[in-house]
C-alpha cells in the first residue's frame, strides 16, 4: 500500500517512507523486548536445558537426548498422560454440551435473564484457589455437602478426594462448575449473531424448535464449535490448580497430570532438564492435538 | 407461540425452564455455602444435617483469617500486578499491533509469524527457564517477576491489530499528509478510536492476571510476595480442616470479584465474548 504524499518529489516521498518504516520498528520494540526476554528466549534455553542433567545447583552436564530417553520408559510419565487424556477426555464434552444447552436456554428475552447469566458465569471469576477451596469443603466426606444429599437420596457416596477412582470425578466437577460459564458466554454471543430471519422464515414453514436447532443453529454455530472445542482441549490438556490444591496428584497418583509431573520433577526433584524435556514433550502434544483438530473441523467445514 | 399445544409447551417451553432453573441452583450453592459456612460456629459447621440458616452467627472466623493469613497483603499485591500488568499489556499491544496493521517496515510479516506462533506455546514449557532466569537475576519473589511474562502475551497483538486493520484508511491519511508524526496518528486517532477494543483486552487481562496461578506459585517462595490465589491456595495445607476459617478466607477473596461483577456484568461479560480465549 502506498502513502499518497503531498510533495511530488520521489526523494522525499522515499526519506518519509523511510522514516515511517523505523517509526515501525520503534512501535513494535517495547512488546518485542518482551516478547524475546519472557518467551523466545526461554523456549530456546529450555530446549538446550532438556539435553542436559541439572540439579540447579551444579553445573548443566551435557546429556543429549537421555532426557527423552528416560521419559519414554518412565511409567510414572505415561501414567501422568494417561490421567491428562481421563481429564480431557471427560471434562471437554461436559463443558461444551453443557455449556451449550444453558446458553440455548438464555438466547431468548425473558424476565431474569441477565441473573442467570450472571449465576452461570460468575465462578469463572472466581481464583482457582477460591474455587477449589469451597470445593474441598462440599466435598469432604463425612460432612460434606454434596456426600450429605447423595446419602439422603440412598446413593453410596465415596469418600471422593481420597478415592483413586472418584478423585478425578471430582476434578471434573469442579472444573465444570468453574468454568463452564466461559463456554457459555461465548456461545452466547455466536447465538447472538445467528439472523433472527432464518428462524422467522423457518417457523412459518411450520418447523419446531428441534429442526431449527438441527438445520439453523448448529450449522450457524460451526465457527463458534471449531473455536471452543479447540481452546477447552488446550485448556483441559493444561489442567494445574485444581490438581496441585485438591490432591497433589493423589492418591497413589490417580489424580497425577503432566503438569502436575513437570512440576514436581521441577520443583520437588529439581531435575531441570528432566522437566524441561516434559515440558517440550508437552508442548509438541498440544500441538499435535490442535493440528489434528484443526484437519478434521476444517474437513467438515468444507463440506 | 398461542396456537401450540400443551405437549409443545411441555417439551420447548416449560421443561428447559425447569432444568435451567434447577441448574442455576446448583451454581450459585456452593457460592451461597461458603458464605454460611463462614458465618457458622465451629460446632454447627460439623453438624447434620447441614443447615442453611445458621441459628447463631460468628465472624470469628474472618478474626483468624485476618489474624493467621496475610490476606490484606496479598490482595494488595495481587493488585499491584494486576493493574500493572494490565497497563503495560494494553501500551505494548496497542503499539505493536498498530505497527503491524498500519505501518509498512522491512520483514514485517516475518515478524508477526513469529508473535502468532507463540500462541500456541503452552505457559509448562517456559516455566522452568524463566524461574531459571529470574533466579540468576536474583528477582524471584518480587513484583518485577510476576509481571513481566504476562506482556510476552501474544493475544492482546493478534486482537489489536485485528482491530486496526479494520479502521478506514481515510481517517489517517489526512493528518499523515498535513506532517503529523506517527506517534501523533497513533495517540490522537488511531487509539481513541480503539477503545472498546482496548476495553475488552483490558478486562481479558486483569482477569488472566488476577487469577494466575501456575507462575505466581513458582516465583514467590516467601508469604509476603504471594499473590491472593497462592496465598489463599497455601492456607489449605495449613488449615486443612478449619473450613469455617477457610471459607471466611475464600469468602474475602471473592467480595471483590463479586462487587466488580455485581456492578459491570454487562462490560465483563461482552469483553470476554469479544476477545474468547482461554487465559
Amino acid at each position: 500500500m502506498s502513502q499518497r504524499t503531498a510533495n511530488p518529489s520521489g526523494d522525499s516521498i522515499r526519506k518519509a517512507r523511510k522514516r515511517d518504516a523505523l517509526s515501525g520498528y520503534a512501535f513494535i520494540a517495547p512488546y518485542f523486548a518482551a516478547l524475546f526476554f519472557m518467551m523466545v528466549y526461554p523456549i530456546l534455553n529450555g530446549l538446550y536445558i532438556s539435553f542436559h542433567e541439572w540439579d540447579i545447583l551444579g553445573v548443566p552436564d551435557f546429556t543429549g537426548i537421555e532426557n527423552y530417553h528416560r521419559l519414554f520408559t518412565d511409567s510414572v510419565f505415561w501414567s501422568s498422560l494417561r490421567n491428562t487424556l481421563e481429564f480431557t477426555a471427560l471434562s471437554v464434552p461436559l463443558l461444551i454440551i453443557l455449556g451449550l444447552l444453558v446458553a440455548l436456554a438464555l438466547n431468548e428475552s425473558f424476565r431474569g435473564r441477565s441473573v442467570f447469566r450472571g449465576i452461570f458465569f460468575f465462578p469463572y471469576l472466581l481464583s482457582i484457589s477460591v474455587a477449589t477451596t469451597i470445593w474441598i469443603w462440599l466435598l469432604q466426606n463425612r460432612y460434606g455437602l454434596l456426600n450429605y444429599y447423595l446419602r439422603e437420596f440412598g446413593i453410596a457416596a465415596p469418600d471422593w478426594l481420597n478415592s483413586t477412582t472418584w478423585a478425578m470425578p471430582a476434578i471434573v466437577i469442579t472444573t465444570l462448575w468453574w468454568t463452564m460459564g466461559f463456554n457459555l458466554i461465548i456461545f452466547l454471543a455466536g447465538l447472538q449473531d445467528i439472523p433472527e430471519q432464518l428462524y422467522e422464515a423457518a417457523r412459518i414453514d411450520g418447523a419446531n424448535p428441534w429442526h431449527c436447532f438441527r438445520h439453523i443453529t448448529l450449522p450457524g454455530l460451526r465457527r463458534i464449535f471449531r473455536f471452543v472445542i479447540i481452546m477447552q482441549v488446550i485448556a483441559s490438556l493444561k489442567i494445574f490448580g485444581q490438581v496441585y490444591i485438591m490432591t497433589e496428584g493423589g492418591p497413589f497418583g490417580s489424580t497425577r497430570v503432566l503438569s502436575m509431573y513437570l512440576y514436581e520433577q521441577a520443583f520437588t526433584y529439581f531435575r531441570m532438564g528432566y522437566a524441561s524435556a516434559v515440558g517440550y514433550v508437552f508442548l509438541v502434544i498440544v500441538m499435535i492435538l490442535t493440528f489434528v483438530q484443526w484437519k478434521i473441523m476444517g474437513a467438515e467445514e468444507r463440506d | 407461540m398461542g396456537g401450540n399445544g400443551f405437549k409443545y409447551n411441555l417439551v420447548f417451553v416449560w421443561l428447559p425452564k425447569l432444568a435451567l432453573i434447577v441448574l442455576a441452583v446448583l451454581w450459585a450453592a456452593p457460592v451461597v455455602w461458603m458464605f454460611v459456612s463462614s458465618i457458622k460456629p465451629e460446632a454447627a459447621i460439623f453438624t447434620l444435617p447441614p443447615s442453611w440458616i445458621p441459628r447463631n452467627v460468628t465472624f470469628e472466623h474472618y478474626q483468624d483469617a485476618m489474624q493467621a493469613a496475610q490476606i490484606f497483603r496479598w490482595f494488595l499485591n495481587s493488585a499491584i500486578v494486576t493493574v500493572v500488568a494490565t497497563a503495560l499489556t494494553l501500551v505494548l499491544n496497542a503499539m505493536a499491533g498498530y505497527a503491524f496493521a498500519r505501518i509498512d517496515f522491512p520483514l514485517k510479516n516475518l515478524l508477526f509469524v513469529m508473535v502468532l506462533a507463540t500462541i500456541m506455546v503452552p505457559v509448562e514449557t517456559i516455566i522452568i527457564p524463566l524461574y531459571l532466569q529470574f533466579d540468576a537475576f536474583g528477582l524471584l519473589n518480587s513484583y518485577t517477576a510476576l509481571i513481566l511474562p504476562r506482556l510476552a502475551l501474544p493475544l492482546g497483538v493478534f486482537l489489536l491489530r485485528q482491530f486496526f486493520l479494520g479502521m478506514p484508511r481515510e481517517l489517517e491519511e489526512a493528518a499523515f499528509v498535513d506532517g503529523c508524526s506517527r506517534f501523533r496518528l497513533f495517540w490522537t486517532v488511531a487509539l481513541p478510536l480503539a477503545k472498546p477494543s482496548m476495553a475488552a483486552l483490558g478486562i481479558f487481562s486483569f482477569i488472566g492476571t488476577w487469577n494466575d496461578f501456575l507462575w505466581p506459585l513458582i516465583s514467590t517462595s516467601t508469604s509476603r510476595m504471594y499473590t491472593l490465589t497462592v496465598g489463599i491456595a497455601t492456607l489449605q495445607g495449613f488449615y486443612g480442616t478449619d473450613y469455617g476459617m477457610l471459607m471466611a478466607s475464600a469468602f474475602i477473596a471473592s467480595l471483590p470479584v463479586l462487587i466488580v461483577f455485581l456492578l459491570f456484568q454487562q462490560h465483563i461479560v461482552q469483553g470476554v465474548a469479544a476477545t474468547g480465549i482461554k487465559g
